[in-house]
Parts: C-alpha cells; sequence; structure tokens
C-alpha cells in the first residue's frame, strides 16, 4: 500500500514510518503541518493515511480539518486519524459522510503493530476502524426506548462491533457463535434499520450512521 | 377612559408610597417633638428640665437613623429597581490569642462577649456608612419628607375645606375654594411626590466613591486569596497523580524491559512475556495520563474552542443535552474558557446525579459586555448555594472573572443556572 503519515512529533513519525515500512508497506510522503497534510493527500492520493489530530501551525485540530477537507475533495479517501484523546464529536464528523474509509484510533492503538496494520487495511479497502470505547459510547447513549428499541440485545451488541470495523468473521470469534449466525443478525440488522445498499463495506458504515442519526 | 383610568391607578400607587416615604422620613422629627412636647410639659422655664427630651432626640436619633435609611434602601429598592448599597464595613475576625485573651482588630479584650462588643461599638463609631445614615436621618426630612408629605397633606386640607368649611376659614366660600385647590394640588402631586425620596436618597445614602473603591479592594483580595489557594490545590492534585501515577508506571515500565533485556538470551518465553507486561503498563499509564489532562485543560477546548467542547461533554454525559450557541463567534480568553467549561461540566454533573434529569438544554451567547452560558434541565429542583458546597465554589472560580452565577431551581423542577461573565 502507499501510505501517508501525518505526525507533528519526530520520534512518532518516524517510528510509524518505520513500522509500516516493517511490514512492507510504503510511505510515499510524511507531513508534519496541517497545511503540508493537505498538500500530501491531495499530491499522492495515497491507498490510506494516517493523521494526527493535532498539528501546527495553530496546535489545534488541523489534522482532522485537513483530513476532513481531503475527503470532502476525494470522496471516500481512506484516512485513519490518530490521536492522544477520542471524541465522540469526531468520530461523528469523520463518519458523517458515509462513504466509509474511515478509522479513528488511539495513538496507543499502535503498540499491537499487528492490529494496527489491520486496520489500515481494513480502511484502505474503504471499511472503519473505530476505537471501541468511542462506540460504546455512541451507541451506549440512546436509552433503549427511544429510537432504535426495535433492536435486539445481540443486534445491538453486533452493530457496535460492526461499528468497530470488525467483520463477521472477527464478530463471530468476538462472540462465540457462528459465522452464519452473525450474518442473520445483520441482515435483519440491515432490514430494519432500512439500510439497502449493494456493497457490503458501505452498508455497513451506513447502519451504523442511521442508527446515530435515528438518536 | 383608559387613560383616565391607568392616571388613577398611577396616582393612587404614588400617594400610596407618598404616605409611607412621608412617614418613614418624618420618624426622626416625630422623636424631637416629642422630646419638645415633654420639655414643654415639665415646664419649660427651668433648664436642667430639658436634659431629658435632649438625651431622648440624642438617642432616638442615633437608634432611628439606621432603620430609616434601611427601610428608605428598601422601599426605594422596591420601587424603582435602584439598589443603593449599605457600603458598612465588615466585623473582621475575633481571634483567641495564646495568651488567652481576645484581639478583635482593635484592642485586647479579656473575653470574647467583650471583644464582640467592644468591636461591634468601634466599628460602628468609626465606620462612615453610620454618619452618612446619620445626615441622610436629618436631611430627609426637610427634603424628601416636605415633598413627600404634600399629598397627604393637601388631601387632609382639602377633606376639612370642603367637609367642615367653619374650621379652615372664614367666610364658608373662601374655605371651599381653599379645599378644591388643595384637592387639584393633592392629585396634581400624588404621581410625583414620592420620587423626591428616591433622588435624596441616591444623592445622599450611596456610598462615597472612596467607599466603593475600598470595597471593590476588600472583594478582589478575598477572591485573589481564593483562586490562590485554588491553583495551590490544584497543582498539589495534578504533582500527586503524577508522582503516584504515571510515574511509578515509567519506573516499572523501565524494570520490566530491564529485566527482559536481561532474560532475551536465557529465557526467551519470560522474557516475551515480560515485553507484553511493559506493554500492557505503558497503555495504562496513558489512560491515567489522558484522565489527568482531560481534568487539567480538556483537549477538545484548546482544539476547537467553548462551543465545540461543550457540545463533546453533552455527547459523552448520560443525558440528552442540547447545545445552542448565538451572537457572534465564541472565542474567549482561555482561561474564561476553561472557567465556563468546567462550569458546564458541574452543571451538567449534578442534572444527572443530584436532580434526576432526563434532558437538559445549554444556551450560549455572546454579547457585547460578555458570555451568558444557560443551563436547564427537567429535574425535580431543588438545588441551592450552600457554603462549601460544589455551587458555592463554581460561583468564586467565575468570581475570579468577575462573573456571576444565578440559581433558580423551585422544588419540582425545572433548575435552570445562569453564568455570566464579562469579556472584551
Amino acid at each position: 500500500m502507499r501510505i501517508v503519515v501525518a505526525e507533528d512529533l519526530y520520534l512518532l513519525r518516524d517510528g510509524m514510518v518505520r513500522l509500516i515500512e516493517a511490514f512492507g508497506h510504503e510511505v510515499v510522503a510524511t507531513a508534519a503541518t496541517g497545511p503540508e497534510t493537505l498538500e500530501a493527500l491531495r499530491t499522492h492520493r495515497p491507498d490510506v493515511s494516517v493523521v494526527d489530530v493535532r498539528m501546527p501551525p495553530t496546535q489545534s485540530d488541523e489534522g482532522l480539518r485537513a483530513a476532513l477537507t481531503a475527503r470532502a475533495e476525494i470522496p471516500g479517501l481512506p484516512v485513519l486519524v490518530l490521536s492522544q484523546h477520542v471524541e465522540q464529536l469526531y468520530a461523528r464528523e469523520l463518519l458523517a459522510d458515509g462513504s466509509g474509509g474511515v478509522g479513528y484510533l488511539l495513538k496507543e492503538s499502535v503498540f499491537d503493530a499487528g492490529q494496527f496494520i489491520g486496520s489500515l487495511e481494513r480502511v484502505a479497502a474503504g471499511g472503519t476502524a473505530m476505537d471501541p470505547v468511542v462506540i460504546a459510547k455512541l451507541l451506549s447513549g440512546s436509552a433503549p426506548d427511544r429510537g432504535l428499541g426495535r433492536l435486539t440485545e445481540r443486534e445491538y451488541s453486533v452493530l457496535g462491533l460492526m461499528a468497530e470495523g470488525l467483520s463477521n468473521h472477527a464478530i463471530a470469534r468476538r462472540l462465540f457463535l457462528s459465522e452464519g449466525a452473525i450474518s442473520k443478525y445483520t441482515t435483519s440488522l440491515f432490514g430494519k434499520l432500512g439500510v439497502t445498499d449493494d456493497d457490503d463495506t458501505n452498508r455497513r458504515v451506513r447502519a451504523v450512521l442511521t442508527y446515530l442519526n435515528q438518536r | 377612559m383608559e387613560r383616565v383610568g391607568s392616571w388613577a391607578v398611577h396616582a393612587g400607587v404614588g400617594f400610596g408610597r407618598a404616605c409611607v416615604g412621608a412617614a418613614v422620613c418624618m420618624l426622626v422629627p416625630v422623636v424631637w417633638a416629642a422630646a419638645v412636647g415633654l420639655g414643654v410639659w415639665c415646664g419649660a422655664e427651668h433648664p436642667w428640665s430639658w436634659i431629658g427630651p435632649v438625651v431622648i432626640v440624642c438617642a432616638g436619633t442615633l437608634t432611628l437613623a439606621q432603620t430609616v435609611c434601611r427601610a428608605v434602601r428598601f422601599l426605594v429598592a422596591r420601587w424603582t429597581g435602584t439598589d443603593i448599597p449599605a457600603g458598612r464595613r465588615e466585623a473582621g475576625p475575633v481571634v483567641q490569642l495564646s495568651t488567652g485573651y481576645w484581639w478583635n482588630g482593635f484592642s485586647y479584650e479579656r473575653s470574647r462577649r467583650d471583644a464582640v462588643m467592644d468591636q461591634r461599638m468601634r466599628l460602628w463609631w468609626s465606620d462612615p456608612a453610620t454618619w452618612r445614615d446619620l445626615r441622610f436621618a436629618v436631611i430627609a426630612p426637610f427634603s424628601a419628607g416636605v415633598v413627600a408629605a404634600l399629598p397627604p397633606a393637601a388631601l387632609a386640607v382639602a377633606v376639612l375645606g370642603l367637609a367642615r368649611p367653619e374650621t379652615v376659614a372664614r367666610p364658608e366660600t373662601a374655605a371651599r375654594t381653599v379645599g378644591a385647590c388643595a384637592l387639584v394640588l393633592a392629585a396634581g402631586s400624588a404621581p410625583y411626590a414620592w420620587r423626591a425620596v428616591h433622588r435624596v436618597a441616591v444623592r445622599f445614602l450611596r456610598p462615597s466613591p472612596a467607599m466603593a473603591l475600598a470595597e471593590r479592594v476588600d472583594e478582589l483580595t478575598s477572591q485573589r486569596a481564593d483562586a490562590t489557594v485554588a491553583q495551590a490545590a490544584e497543582i498539589r492534585r495534578i504533582e500527586r497523580d503524577l508522582h503516584d501515577g504515571a510515574q511509578a508506571r515509567l519506573v516499572a515500565l523501565g524494570l520490566s524491559l530491564a529485566t527482559a533485556e536481561q532474560l532475551m538470551d536465557r529465557d526467551p518465553e519470560q522474557a516475551k512475556a515480560l515485553m507484553g507486561e511493559a506493554r500492557a503498563g505503558a497503555a495504562a499509564s496513558l489512560t491515567e495520563l489522558r484522565e489527568l489532562i482531560r481534568g487539567i485543560s480538556p483537549p477538545v477546548l484548546s482544539e476547537r474552542g467553548l462551543v465545540d467542547a461543550v457540545r463533546a461533554l453533552a455527547l459523552d454525559v448520560p443525558l440528552g443535552v442540547s447545545v445552542s450557541a448565538g451572537g457572534g463567534p465564541l472565542r474567549l480568553d482561555p482561561s474564561i474558557e476553561s472557567a465556563v467549561y468546567f462550569g458546564v461540566a458541574e452543571l451538567l454533573t449534578n442534572a444527572v446525579k443530584h436532580a434526576g434529569a432526563a434532558r437538559a438544554h445549554v444556551r450560549l451567547t455572546r454579547d457585547g459586555t460578555g458570555i451568558v452560558v444557560e443551563v436547564e434541565d427537567d429535574g425535580r429542583g431543588g438545588a441551592e448555594l450552600r457554603p462549601g458546597g460544589g455551587l458555592a465554589g463554581l460561583r468564586r472560580r467565575l468570581a475570579a472573572f468577575d462573573g456571576t452565577l444565578v440559581i433558580s431551581s423551585p422544588r419540582g423542577g425545572p433548575t435552570r443556572a445562569t453564568m455570566t461573565v464579562p469579556c472584551e
């Protein structure tokens, strides 16, 4: 994969590049500021990019804004946003366009290198990789009697894992169920949420978004 | 017809106020009149017989002055909304020294009761407010009192002149004319006469600029002390958290890595396990640091500013919170943003914990003079500012920016808290 790494702290940027290259991927460009990030995303159109939220020159949410701008210009451009803290607010903004290819994880998710590269690949393929804590908060915020009371508890937990970006296979393993059972749950869940889409990845992102919007 | 009706109401209210105002202002002259009466009754020709009345006048004026002024302040605030501060000096603390004696800021006394009495007397004597009140009590009868007494006096003359002309003047027609004129005068002056009380009170009862400044200095001194204490406590908390948390964890991390390094060749399996432990430790210390940072200054606040930070907060509390913002761009001084943010956080926490609310609304409004933040919930209400409580703490923190906190929380709800902070 061709990857852009945007991170202002040299140590982290360097470590990230080495990690990615160790897994046999190519880092086509690095960026240390918001404008540089936007520029790199525009010119290289990478298969996936790793972007830090807080970057110079303002030390505010420059990185996040660069990612959102780039995705507005190039729909579906895969971006994995890393941050020291996760906010539901940012997660919603990233998911809002509904085109998938989005990730939002804590920086320490790189501790598990294998899983991190897995997330990166998933995002590159148009899926999602969301921080479990954020997803739990996003989904738990709604009381069961409002909006989506129609979902059963099991469907609810499947939806949560789906939002994190897990495949049916991985969900099955996590819930100790068969893959067939999971696909039955997902089908009924898509039906209840009224998500009709041919592309499975898209459908999964849309299901989560529909859920969030109904709250 | 309607205009006549409204004028009648106006005149009626004005007449009532004039009567009350005149009565209050005339309290001191009434004492004087009583004293003169007493003196005459005792036999005015003997000089010694005037001692009693003089004592009565002095004591009566001194004790009544404060009561009269308090009543006038209350009436003016009630009628016109003009708040005239009393501007009295605050009594300092009365403390027992190691010698066993009591110190009240002026003198040493043997017992606490003496110290307090002494302090009260000295404060009363040295306080400019006392003399201001006294001056007002002397001036008021001749200015505000006379004007305010006009409508009731004129009405009395009118009633007498029209009902029993013979007591007023002869011939009868002259008495009736006088009565009619007095009636017109009473009616005409009724809506306006009481305003003299307001004018005179504002002119003579308001603390002098020097006094107001002294008060402001006291206020600022205590605010600064509060802020310093709060800051010191905060820094100690951060130090403790870092010392017991992240720092200790990093030491443990270094230990694990050092051991793993040693074991690498001899026992790779155990080395691997240790490395895994080290990784878990690093993750745990990051989580701790994140929580700590959130408590110092939430990252989203510096990244996005107040409105989005409050939105992020609203998403995180287990409560249906809607946020609305209006009135121009909302980037404020970082310290004010932080105070307001933590204020909203505290109010929302209260809504969840104490009010048992299901929904809340946060409204942020920025105008030319400052920022107003309203937090309203549909909980059971009954919130109040208790000394040492969370809301009192919040009010104190806002006061450091000259901000205010107003709570309206009837039993049964809803609770509405309004934070106002002036800023450019």
